[in-house]
């Protein structure tokens, strides 16, 4: 008896550190930014990248996967989200239009991931811009 | 295997695919892929603690197999094949350090491998790192439904363990 309480004590501390890890990740997002930058990927390539912030006017089109799966993807000014799909479950759709990076959009049975990073970390290339720009 | 086995082992079958299809006839909670009640999960529990792993694991098994047949698509076969494995082995092993008692820390945790598991095969799937920022929303609700359908499973194990032969 005393065996268990003690291994259910064990168990419960790595549960609930567990709990408190994920919570604090959740609530406390990282990498909070002004401008996202979403990245579309199909079975895991980068399709494109959209800088959400240069979106002026919100405007649509269709994600084509190679069994011919098909997303209906719109951008808006700062927010991204999927119209309609063809997936049975709609879980994509259901999920409406994201701003932040904490949580991506995800068609697990088209392979399609939307998932938005700060603008900032992210381009590389025009470093020096960004610099003067932060 | 004895026929009472047998019988008795396919009446659970039925009643973990019916607690599977009367679960999937819920909509979705929340948007997010991944998270789900999970209530089938009371049977292999209840198989686990008053029977023995075996007999949780063929149940399981043919559950997996006829509600994919049933319900699902052939993909789904990967994910609840994977999460079905990897909550079993969990769950027998905290079954194990737990000598049987406290049964929602052995769901929690059941519910916990679930979900890493199919975190593992949409990582592999999709092959996109970016799946993986689902981990903690997937971690709280594998522990948080898990706790429950453990809790759920202690009660309803006094009634139905009577039914599992392999102790008579």
């Amino acid at each position: 008896m005393n065996r268990t309480k003690q291994n259910a004590a064990l168990i419960g501390a790595i549960l609930s550190v567990l709990i408190l890890v994920s919570l604090l990740y959740i609530l406390f997002p990282h990498g909070k930014a002004d401008s996202y930058i979403a990245d579309i990927y199909q079975d895991g390539q980068l399709l494109t990248s959209i800088p959400l912030s240069d979106v002026k006017e919100a405007y649509t089109f269709t994600v084509t996967g190679a069994t011919g799966c098909q997303n209906e993807v719109e951008v808006r000014p700062g927010s991204i989200g999927i119209l309609s799909a063809d997936c049975p479950d709609k879980l994509c759709v259901h999920q409406g239009f994201i701003s932040d990076s904490r949580l991506p959009i995800t068609c697990l049975p088209n392979r399609l991931v939307i998932l938005l990073h700060p603008a900032e970390q992210a381009e590389t290339d025009s470093a020096a811009i960004d610099m003067i720009a932060y | 295997m004895p026929l009472k086995r047998l019988t008795t082992l396919a009446l659970y079958t039925t009643l973990s695919l019916a607690i599977y299809a009367l679960e999937s006839a819920i909509p979705p909670l929340v948007p997010i892929p991944g998270i789900k009640l999970g209530l089938a999960n009371i049977i292999t529990l209840i198989l686990l603690q008053h029977g023995s792993p075996r007999d949780a694991a063929l149940v399981l098994a043919a559950r997996i197999l006829l509600s994919t047949l049933l319900f699902g698509q052939f993909i789904s076969l990967a994910y609840s094949l994977t999460g079905g494995i990897f909550s079993l082995l969990a769950m027998f092993l905290i079954n194990r350090l737990l000598y049987g008692k406290m049964s929602f820390l052995t769901g929690a945790v059941g519910g916990l491998a679930h979900n890493a598991g199919q975190l593992l095969v949409a990582f592999a799937l999709t092959a996109t790192p970016g799946v993986l920022t689902y981990l903690p929303f997937l971690i709280l609700s594998g522990i948080i439904t898990g706790f429950f359908t453990g809790l759920a499973a202690s009660f309803a194990g006094r009634r139905l363990s009577y039914i599992i032969s392999s102790k008579s």
